[in-house]
């Protein structure tokens, strides 16, 4: 018997029991679509891992941090090592540059500031870093960006695409996340106003009482010097808008060679807020770094590299070791999600099986007909392992069909609240690989879960075809 | 006459509780080639074993059947299936046609398990159809057909194969004696016209009058042998018309 002639009459075979069958793929359909939704879940989360790591300059960045200078936003934690007793500044810098392997060292300057733009009041991070340092981070811009220009004078940002989002109203000092609506910043062309002392900016605001910030000159207290509002504008946003997250998206790009100055220049003769003092509060002579960015030229040398920066005392933290912690973690993850749907599969196998044993058992006397009339026992076989692998099949093709929709569901539902959990991206991702594999998968199933009614079918003695009742 | 059939010594005891039934006790006999037979006896004679033993669909105890020279209670299984598959045509007591399948594809099928082209199989079909008569059925599936209509087809499945040896299985069991009767005639013409052996069992003495020679069986054993060759083969001609 040929291959069309098998088909056709396995087909035909599952047509007769439309209902039977259709029952049958249903099982399937639901086990292959929780097993692809629930994969797709942990390959959407380790998409937006990768994601961000590409956007934080990949795999071969080291973030260096010494003794705590600046101050950010996110906490380090200190669990892994020692405290660290060295600061970060040019001439540590100099030194990491002389490491072997070492292609890029650059300081980064992590600090809180304010833009004030009309109405609105932004508290934005700053980050001061190097244009080498930038370009290796790879920001993709909006078209006719560029990144801030070294040593001008005059401080430039990239805005990271979100930046709007963290403006408030002066008066209610209510924001985006407060009120739904888009500050009305545009932080391409708007002409803003920096506050690099935002402590003295405060003070300044409750000491006259909110409401007279229309960007003219503040009386001030009677502190030592009121802040310094500085004319900033932005040389570049980084693409994408303020729905899509990304690792830039609420960070101010600038150079930190303009931010040393300017912060010189606001805190002249005071200590910079977030510097090391000596014990009498008078600032050092160097200017202690937040972190540096140490760029490794290979990527079997960033665990030497990363060693012996820390056998130096400071800490490192590399992407890598990010990755293959999240690694791991995904392993777990998908396993159970994936363990999960393999169950609702392993269910329907069992009704593919009991299908088939059904189906034999109502065709024991057309089985034996036609091994009468000669059909092979090899036919035999393949015909009922063909029918099983068909309800696989269809059940897998539908199934995925079904994954991709309930795919899309959750992007769509969990997109627009996903950026503020921090997912970049779509949380559920199927790719076409496990498309192609839960299908094969499904037909598998199929074929296992009807192998034993088919051999039982094959070994029907062809007497009871004739046996009249 | 060249023989088709030959059985020597045949035996065939089934194990029942704690005694031993002897469905068949000691069988000799041969067929020729374009014969047909018909093998009559009492329901449990053990003529309807007798018949599945021939066609290989159960291996006998003990003795030798022989069919165009072939040892077939040595074949496997799987060699006895395509030994049908090349050798025998079968048609049953209660026809089983294939209920999904219209009446040509019935017919059709038992040249699909031995691979040929469909438009070959279906022609071929289309073609024993008509010799029995069934033109006008040919898109029909077995529910819509008469009892005798569906004999008919089951007739034609089993000639398509062009097989040495059809094997008939109380043919008329499930139909009205009228019906019987054409049946039987169609068999009686097909055999002459094709030149085919048939070996068919019934328990009726009348329709076993239609076969040249008639095995009467009791007990497991062949007690008669009627040899009704010659009025057969001159009769016919006026009971065609």
């Amino acid at each position: 018997m040929n291959l069309t002639d098998l088909l056709r009459m396995s087909l035909g075979n599952l047509k007769r029991r439309k209902l039977r069958t259709f029952l049958t793929v249903l099982g399937v359909i639901i086990g292959t679509a929780s097993i692809v939704v629930m994969i797709s879940l942990g390959l959407g989360m380790q998409n937006s891992i990768y994601q961000e790591v590409e956007q934080s300059g990949g795999l071969t960045t080291l973030t260096v941090t010494g003794k705590s200078s600046g101050d950010t936003m996110m906490g380090y934690d200190g669990q892994n090592s020692d405290e660290p007793t060295k600061y970060i500044t040019d001439d540590t810098i100099k030194e990491f540059s002389q490491i072997e392997h070492v292609k890029l060292a650059a300081p980064m300057y992590q600090m809180s500031g304010y833009l004030l733009k009309g109405p609105y009041i932004g508290y934005i991070q700053i980050v001061g870093t190097t244009r080498e340092a930038l370009e290796n981070q790879n920001i993709e811009l909006r078209p006719g960006g560029s990144l801030p220009a070294e040593n001008s004078g005059q401080l430039e940002f990239v805005f990271g695409n979100g930046l709007q989002t963290q403006f408030y109203e002066k008066n209610s000092g209510k924001g985006y996340w407060d009120t739904g609506e888009m500050p009305d910043v545009d932080l391409e062309k708007d002409q803003m106003f920096l506050v690099l002392n935002t402590q003295a900016y405060d003070n300044a605001r409750s000491g006259s009482g909110f409401g007279s910030g229309d960007g003219g000159e503040q009386p001030g207290t009677r502190k030592a010097k009121p802040a310094q509002k500085y004319v900033v504008h932005s040389s570049g946003v980084v693409a994408g808008g303020p729905d899509s997250y990304n690792t830039h998206f609420y960070n101010a790009y600038c150079d930190i060679d303009t931010l040393k100055m300017m912060l010189k220049r606001e805190f002249a003769g005071t200590a910079i807020p977030g510097q090391p003092q000596t014990k009498s509060g008078k600032p050092y002579k160097f200017f202690a770094y937040t972190s540096a960015s140490v760029k490794v030229d290979d990527l079997d040398e960033v665990d030497a590299v990363s060693q012996q920066l820390r056998d130096m005392g400071y800490n490192v933290q590399s992407n890598v070791e990010y990755v293959e912690s999240m690694k791991s973690q995904f392993a777990i993850i998908q396993a159970v999600l994936g363990g999960i749907g393999a169950v609702s599969l392993l269910v329907a196998a069992i009704g593919i099986a009991n299908t088939m044993m059904m189906s034999i058992y109502e065709r024991t006397k057309e089985i034996g007909v036609i091994k009468v009339l000669g059909c092979s026992l090899k036919n035999i076989k393949q015909m009922f392992l063909m029918e099983a692998a068909f309800i696989g099949f269809l059940g897998g093709v539908i199934g995925n069909i079904f994954s991709f929709a309930i795919s899309g569901a959750i992007n769509f539902i969990v997109g627009s609240s996903g950026e503020s959990m921090g997912f970049a991206g779509n949380i559920s991702y199927i790719p076409v690989w496990l498309m192609l594999v839960s299908m094969g998968f499904a037909v598998l199933v199929g074929m296992v879960a009807g192998y034993f009614p088919a051999l039982r079918a094959m070994r029907l003695s062809p007497l009871a075809a004739i046996r009249n009742e | 006459m060249e023989s088709v059939i030959e059985v020597h010594n045949l035996y065939k005891y089934y194990r029942v509780g704690d005694s031993i039934v002897r469905a068949l006790n000691g069988l000799n006999f041969e067929i020729y080639q374009g014969e047909f037979c018909a093998i009559v006896g009492t329901s449990g004679s053990g003529k309807s074993t007798l018949l599945n033993m021939l066609a290989g669909l159960e291996k006998p105890t003990k003795g030798e059947i022989v069919i165009s020279g072939k040892h077939i209670e040595k074949l496997t299984e799987d060699q006895l299936v395509s030994f049908r598959r090349d050798n025998v045509g079968f048609i049953f007591q209660s026809f089983h046609l294939l209920g999904t399948m219209n009446a040509l594809e019935n017919v059709a099928l038992p040249l699909s398990f031995r691979g040929e082209k469909r438009e070959n199989r279906l022609k071929k079909a289309d073609k024993m159809l008509d010799l029995v008569n069934l033109g006008k059925h040919k898109k029909h599936i077995p529910n819509q057909m008469s009892g005798g209509q569906q004999q008919r087809v089951g007739v034609a499945r089993a000639l398509v194969v062009d097989p040495k040896i059809i094997f008939a299985d109380e043919p008329t069991g499930n139909l009205d004696s009228h019906t019987s009767e054409d049946v039987m005639k169609l068999m009686q013409k097909v055999v002459r016209e094709q030149k085919k052996t048939l070996v068919m069992v019934t328990h009726d003495d009348h329709l076993a009058t239609y076969a040249d020679r008639v095995f009467h069986i009791i007990d497991g054993q062949i007690v008669k042998i009627d040899n009704n060759y010659q009025e057969n083969r001159e009769e016919p001609k006026n009971e065609k018309n």
